[in-house]
């Protein structure tokens, strides 16, 4: 195919398939921990970190990080007190937006920049910001390797983890860091708005077929994987919105996995009749 | 010679507000002990487990295991925790194997695999507790008897020395209490492990513990087990 001999398709295909892949290693934990939507709120706060970073003149990628970082340690303190719980995460998340919006206008020309990161611009990355996406894809699939038993037992069952000697408070933390760090490293090839789609869907689409936690990890890699290439293909040739399409492959992927399983389910309950 | 106390409560008071849930309560359980807490739902019998692992503090008083108190207690391989709950609920799909394997955690720390050693205890208590033919099983799909029995084989993983269970029997069948009864039997008889179980059904293991303890006031109240009333005649 000589699609992938342009450069700006060889770029967005590495940024997509990398972050693709590793969003739902992250997203295992955090959907059976039920914060499905953390990646989500990371995505709103990350936006005013890209407004404030046009506003003071630095680089998007260190604005947004900056503020998720402070967004995880704000989120974590909230939950640890457990006193405000879901409020407190509108709070921070709402606050995110309106700032943004706030600061991106106040920038003038950033504009038009910071809309762009919402949904993200695959086809228009250089190098460097595919490089940037690729060394915080490694950071997280090295944490999710070091830490996978004791993120495995905190998922599972958290008062169970710390009884077993598990330092839930210092993960806790941590895995809320790696969310922050996947929304980030996803704002330019999948925008902030459907980077945590990745994070959420092809774990919900391995889930219904695997029957382990570890093969749901892996299938839900896998798919992301396989989404962001098709549905950047897709993109390119129907002339659509990668992120769009690369969202919409995996939610098809979804609803192939229902349908595969709801097959599996079928022949056990008319055995009788088709023996 | 005396065995160790596992499991100590020195006048512990506790409430989840500005009412006391426990006042004053006092409990030792040695190792090779069986000591079941009975009470009303309610009570407070969870609310007293999780002060005796550290999962909640106290507002007065002490905890302490294997005679460290329990903010400064690190060594938690010797605790087994087997939480309330009527099954093994998990939003994705988890092996059994998988669930068993997370009571490692703790011991083995990052980057680390089970050894040898530790494979061979996750078969042992897999065949303890019955599981090792579904060992492989999604939980989801074993019964609720054996999903109880896969959280306990979690928390034997670690050859504990205190083993915690809150409601093990309940939604359990008779011939899964047996097995269970069995089990315990096994562990505080020949391996010397201190247990503490509660129910809020005081015949659910009867004859099995060697004290009853009843949650009732805030306070605990040693209830002779050959004196624990009989269905039906109860207080
Ligand atoms: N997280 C909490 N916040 C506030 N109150 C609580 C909390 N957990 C328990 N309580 C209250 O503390 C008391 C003791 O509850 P606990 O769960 O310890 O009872 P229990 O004896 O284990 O009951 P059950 O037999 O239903 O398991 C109850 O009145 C309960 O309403
Ligand atoms: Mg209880």
């Amino acid at each position: 195919m000589d699609v992938l001999t342009l450069g700006f398709m060889q770029r967005a295909l590495v940024a997509c398939v990398v972050v693709s892949a590793v969003a739902p290693l992250v997203g295992t934990f955090v959907v059976q921990r039920g914060q499905s939507l953390t990646g989500d709120g990371m995505g709103h706060v990350a936006f005013a970190g890209v407004g404030l970073a046009f506003l003071v003149g630095v680089a998007p990628l260190v604005g947004a990080l900056a503020l998720t970082v402070l967004a995880a340690l704000a989120l974590y303190r909230t939950e640890r007190s457990g006193l405000a719980g879901d409020l407190s995460l509108a709070l921070v998340f709402y606050g995110g937006i309106a700032a943004g919006y706030l600061f991106a206008t106040r920038s003038g020309g950033g504009l038009n920049a910071v809309l762009g990161l919402l949904f993200g611009s695959a086809l228009d990355l250089t190098w460097g910001q595919v490089a940037a996406v690729v060394a915080l894809a490694l950071v997280v699939l090295v944490a999710v390797v070091a830490l996978y038993g004791p993120l495995v037992a905190l998922a599972f069952d958290e008062s169970a983890a710390r009884v077993a000697g598990v330092p839930v408070d210092g993960l806790v933390l941590t895995l809320t860091l790696v969310v922050a760090l996947v929304v980030v490293g996803g704002m330019y090839a999948l925008g902030l708005l459907l980077v945590s789609a990745m994070m959420v869907i092809p774990v919900a689409a391995a889930a219904q077929v695997a029957t382990s936690y570890r093969a749901t990890m892996r299938l839900a890699a896998a798919i992301g994987a396989g989404s962001a290439a098709v549905g950047l293909l897709a993109a390119y040739a129907g002339d659509a919105t990668p992120a769009s399409s690369i969202v919409l492959v995996a939610i098809g992927c979804y609803v192939v996995a229902t349908v595969v399983r709801a097959r599996r389910r079928r022949p056990r309950a008319a055995g009788s009749v088709a023996s | 010679m005396t065995a160790a106390v596992a499991l100590e409560l020195d006048a512990v008071g506790f409430g989840y507000g500005r009412d006391a849930v426990l006042h004053d309560a006092d409990l030792r359980v040695r190792e090779g002990e069986l000591v079941a807490v009975v009470g009303a739902n309610g009570a407070g019998k969870t609310t007293m487990l999780k002060l005796a692992l550290g999962l909640l503090a106290p507002t007065s008083g002490v905890v302490r295991l294997f005679g460290t108190p329990v903010a400064s207690f690190r060594d938690w391989q010797r605790v087994g925790y087997v939480p309330q709950r009527a099954a093994a609920a998990s939003v994705l799909p988890v092996s059994v194997d998988e669930v068993v394997r997370s009571g490692l955690a703790g011991a083995l720390g990052l980057w680390r695999r089970p050894d040898a050693a530790q494979r061979a205890r996750i078969a042992h208590v897999l065949d303890l507790l019955g599981l090792a033919a579904v060992r492989a099983a999604p939980v989801a799909t074993l019964s609720g008897g054996q999903q109880q029995r896969a959280l306990i084989a979690r928390a034997l993983v670690t050859a504990p020395r205190l083993l915690v269970l809150d409601e093990p029997t309940t939604g359990v069948d008779a011939a899964a209490r047996a097995t269970l009864r069995a089990s315990l039997e096994h562990l505080v008889h020949d391996e010397h492990v201190a247990v503490v179980y509660s129910s809020h059904d005081p015949h659910a293991l009867r004859g099995l513990a060697d004290r009853v303890v009843e949650v009732r006031d805030g306070g605990l109240h040693d209830v002779a087990p050959a004196a624990a009333p009989a269905p039906g005649g109860g207080r």
